[in-house]
């Protein structure tokens, strides 16, 4: 999307000093006025918050916006009011959410938390002792057999929707919609009874299985809006050289495409990464390392967390602030990657016009 | 065959063999149209094999399966009905909506048309990054930290607002806690940027030369918001709000951890630390349900599935409308 | 290059096109002997472009495309529905209006990008790369930056390196869509020039807007007109001696001395 081109409504542009004063005070004055009332009068702070700061803000800007604009400026202030207030109260959820998993999480990090299992622990014993390494490798595994499978074919199907002239286009994109919202429940319970009605036992594999249909339809997506970015002016030079469909897909369009559709994977990787209750219906837990997808319990690290979080011991819960700890690491490091590739891609983009 | 009305003798349209004649075409064409088909295999597989394990319990328990409001797996016959967490599931999705709507639709107001462009992206980057955030993560918050400041809130909510029904409880010593209330504003967590992201795309799309215009002829923030805004983009809007509740309603983990699960009906005392979610129900019973009962919880999927198939497809038959520019 | 095959005398019957149910070329005539260059030449919306995108099958992959009539290459339909487009494209090459040389290659791999898509072995890969080059009239500026990437090139460059690119493929025939339309006159200039070279081994008709371009390198001209929501067609084609200065028809006339379009 593109910033460029946003209009300049910010009535505040043009203020000359004494407006700016102006501003400065309702912006400065309101916050510490609740403050001080609540602390004196012991008010709620919660309350506070949204019966008095609030009010006293909208009055502060609202005076800004009559002595600028007149009648209409009291509507405008209002707008920005709000507008601001609700957005911070986003960021504030979002940064409780990440500053308490660092500073819970951090305590119970340390090497050997990375690199131990957890077979001699139980829920009482000390940090010291156990850790995730058997449920990063299982993670790893899991999500990876998941990825094996639902990447090469997100990426057919995004070729389809994006290469074929058939008509059933239409049909199968509302049918990939269709499927990314699944719950993830679901998706546990119906491999479930392909389990039940196999007789196949519970592995990394089977909650492999349970991540498939929910990374598909991701990939599918992302990689179509990235095969979609690459000109159709290509892809006709290549045809216009003789060259059949499949050779102009693999020789120019791939390549075209190829950070667009790392971005695909890493995406889908983030999408599964952190489910939980399709695993826990398909896998069986395991705190012992181990290292066959195919045969016996295996453990994820949303596995892990699900389970020491029923527990109220405290060093149980530590255990599971430290495990969210490395879950989010691995989220951000995936999501991370994926902006980096989708940024080195824009650049390209305009050096190439 | 089509007239030419400009030459009456109407000359025969020839048939183009588009289809590719090379053999590497034919392999590449038919092995991604079975890739793409597989999107219906999937969704018919899931459909079948789920209505296969729950076809049973459909047959016994009938229209009260989804009605009713007992699950007693031990009775003889046994009854199970749905009732109280479709409800409990659609109630938290309602609140969560009420709740993440006006900061979703801020926050892509902010985006697009207040912040520049640095903050802008930044903003843009910081919800992406609360989409990603694990569910488990969010119920590991929710329930450890978020949990006390909410029922905090809550308590103020009661004590001020108690005559009103819906924030009413029947004993305040119960403390708050495991309320749809505080289910609907994880809930709202989630769901926040999904809304953020449609509103963003549709809002950044929007006839730049309209909104300066209005602008122009003395119009305000807030009445071209209210007359050029809203108008153009409360459809997508809408799509956005329907995507969010599709993911509301089939949430597990994270409501799991904050929502006291009750067959006592509660039909909207949002701070009664009771409350239903089918999804949270299915991976509850899960562990101890015995063959009969865990067809029950097949044919909860069942309808979960049903019932977010529903509501994804309008929302993104609106969502497709409200955003042209994305057809090919 | 020893061995030059032939150019191809190409030939349209009756051509008409549709795009879904809307009729936009109307029963166009045209021959176009070897070794000769035809310009096409009409206002914008006449249906020129749409016309040369059917004498290399490249019109089909529009969705909703329509054709009637036959265009012979040789004597032999193209159109036949054993005819591969594959096979067609091969020995019909294209240039288009915006340069699109692959942005993921180097200029060299570029030029032998033709051969390695229609899976041809490639012998003497450094000589092909140099006699195109040569031909297009850019080996000079490019031959000490063969690895470079090719979209470091300008648009001019960039439009004579696909130019090259198609003439690696020792094409019969050579169509060229505006090719000129986005560059600047000295560019312009020198791609008029390699026209004029390419016509003694290949066929080629170009598409173009600018009357002085036709006159400079063009034997012959068509001149496609369409009037209000009728089918384009062509109004007049002979020598580009007599469409210029002794045009039968008057729209023709009107048209070449700047009066509309």
């Amino acid at each position: 999307m593109s910033f460029s081109e946003r209009p300049t409504v910010q009535p505040w542009r043009k203020a000359n000093l004494k407006r700016r004063f102006e501003i400065l005070l309702a912006v400065a004055i309101p916050l510490p006025l609740t403050m001080l009332f609540a602390l004196l009068s012991n008010f709620d702070v919660n309350l506070a918050l949204i019966a008095v700061f609030l009010p006293l803000q909208l009055i502060a800007a609202g005076l800004v916006g009559v002595r600028a604009y007149g009648k209409r400026g009291i509507g405008d202030a209002a707008l920005v009011v709000i507008t601001i207030f609700f957005s911070t109260f986003v960021l504030v959820l979002l940064l409780s959410v990440l500053f308490s998993v660092i500073v819970e999480g951090g305590r119970a990090i340390s090497w050997q938390f990375f690199s131990q299992n957890n077979v001699y622990v139980s829920p009482t014993t000390s940090l010291e002792y156990g850790g995730v390494g058997h449920a990063i490798l299982g993670t790893l595994m899991v999500v990876g057999l998941t990825t094996l499978a639902a990447v090469p074919l997100g990426i057919a199907m995004a070729v389809y929707l994006t290469q074929s002239q058939s008509k059933t286009r239409n049909l199968v994109r509302t049918f990939t919609q269709a499927l990314s919202g699944l719950p993830s429940v679901v998706s546990g319970l119906f491999i479930l009874t392909i389990i039940e009605a196999t007789q196949m036992g519970r592995s990394g594999f089977t909650g492999a299985l349970a991540l498939f249909p929910l990374m598909l339809p991701t990939v599918a997506r992302v990689a179509e809006e990235a095969l979609r970015l690459v000109p159709v002016d290509l892809r006709y030079a290549a045809l216009a050289l003789g060259a059949p469909n499949y050779r102009a897909f693999f020789q120019v369009i791939l390549p075209a495409a190829k950070s667009g559709l790392m971005t695909a994977l890493l995406l889908g990787l983030a999408r599964v990464v952190g489910e939980t209750a399709p695993l826990i219906l398909t896998m069986n837990p395991s705190s012992a390392t181990s290292l066959n997808p195919f045969d016996g319990g295996m453990t994820t690290l949303p596995i892990y967390i699900y389970n020491y979080l029923a527990s109220s011991y405290q060093t149980s819960q530590a255990r599971a602030w430290g495990a969210a700890l490395v879950l989010l690491m691995l989220v951000g490091f995936l999501f991370g990657l994926a902006r980096i590739l989708s940024k080195s891609k824009t650049t390209k983009k305009k050096a190439s016009k | 065959m089509s007239q030419t009305p400009v030459n009456p003798p109407a000359q025969e349209r020839r048939k183009l063999v588009i289809k590719p004649l090379s053999k590497g075409d034919k392999w590449f064409f038919r092995s991604t149209s079975i890739a793409a088909h597989f999107a219906f295999v999937l969704v018919a597989l899931i459909l079948g094999f789920l209505l296969w394990k729950s076809w049973p319990v459909i047959q016994g328990q009938g229209f009260d399966f989804v009605f009713g409001s007992t699950w007693d797996a031990d009775s003889d016959p046994m009854v199970l009905q749905l009732g109280p967490m479709l409800w409990g599931s659609l109630l938290i999705a309602i609140v969560g909506i009420i709740i993440a709507t006006p900061m979703a639709l801020s926050m892509a107001y902010l985006i697009v048309f207040m912040l520049p462009n640095r903050l802008a992206r930044i903003a843009t980057t910081l919800v992406d990054l609360l989409a990603a955030l694990p569910s488990v993560v969010l119920g590991l918050w929710g329930l450890l930290v978020f949990t006390p400041v909410a029922s905090h809130w809550a308590e103020v909510l009661n004590s001020y607002l108690g005559w009103i029904p819906i924030f009413g409880v029947a004993d305040a010593e119960n403390g708050f806690m495991r309320s749809p209330f505080i289910a609907g504003w994880i809930v709202a967590v989630m769901i926040v940027p999904i809304i953020t992201s449609v509103t963003r795309e549709i809002f950044s799309q929007l006839d730049r030369d309209l909104i300066n215009g209005a602008l122009a002829l003395g119009g305000s923030r807030l009445s071209t918001f209210r007359r050029v805004i809203m108008p153009t983009s409360s459809g997508g809007v809408i799509g956005g709000v329907l995507l969010g509740l599709g993911r509301a309603i089939g949430e597990t983990v994270a409501i799991f951890y904050v929502l006291n699960l009750s067959f006592d009906i509660n039909w909207g005392a949002l701070l009664e630390p009771q409350g239903g979610a089918v999804a949270s129900w299915i991976l509850a019973r899960f562990g101890e349900a015995n063959g009969a009962e865990k067809d029950g919880l097949m044919a909860a999927g069942l309808v979960l599935f049903v019932v977010t198939l529903i509501i994804n497809y309008i929302a993104n038959v609106i969502v497709n409308r409200a955003q042209p520019w994305r057809k090919n | 290059m020893n061995s030059l095959s032939t150019a191809s005398t190409l030939s349209a019957e009756d051509i008409s096109v549709w795009f879904g149910e809307r009729q936009v070329l109307e029963k166009v005539n045209l021959t176009f002997p070897a070794n000769q260059v035809t310009a096409l030449i009409g206002p914008s919306g006449c249906g020129k472009s749409t016309f040369i995108r059917t004498l290399n099958r490249m019109h089909e992959l529009i969705p909703g495309a329509g054709l009637a009539g036959a265009v012979y290459l040789d004597g032999e339909d193209i159109y036949n529905e054993s005819t591969d487009a594959v096979t067609v494209r091969i020995k019909v090459g294209m240039v288009f209006q915006k340069p699109n040389p692959f942005p993921t290659m180097t200029i060299k791999d570029n030029i032998l990008s033709g051969l390695r898509l229609s899976g041809r072995k490639i012998e003497n890969a450094e000589e092909l790369v140099e006699t195109s080059l040569r031909r297009a009239s850019i080996w000079n500026e490019v031959k000490d930056r063969l690895n470079d990437q090719a979209i470091s090139l300008s648009g001019g460059q960039q439009q004579r390196l696909c130019i090259a690119r198609s003439l690696a493929m020792d094409p019969k025939v050579l169509l060229m869509d505006e090719p000129c339309s986005a560059l600047d006159p000295g560019s312009t200039r020198r791609i008029e020039e390699t026209i004029q070279e390419l016509s003694e081994t290949m066929t080629i008709v170009i598409v173009t807007h600018n009357m002085q371009q036709a006159q400079r390198v063009s034997d012959q001209t068509a001149f496609f007109l369409a009037d209000d929501n009728t089918p384009g067609g062509v109004v007049e084609f002979g020598s580009t001696e007599q469409v210029f200065n002794g045009p039968i028809d008057q729209r023709t006339n009107d048209y070449v001395n700047g009066h509309f379009g």
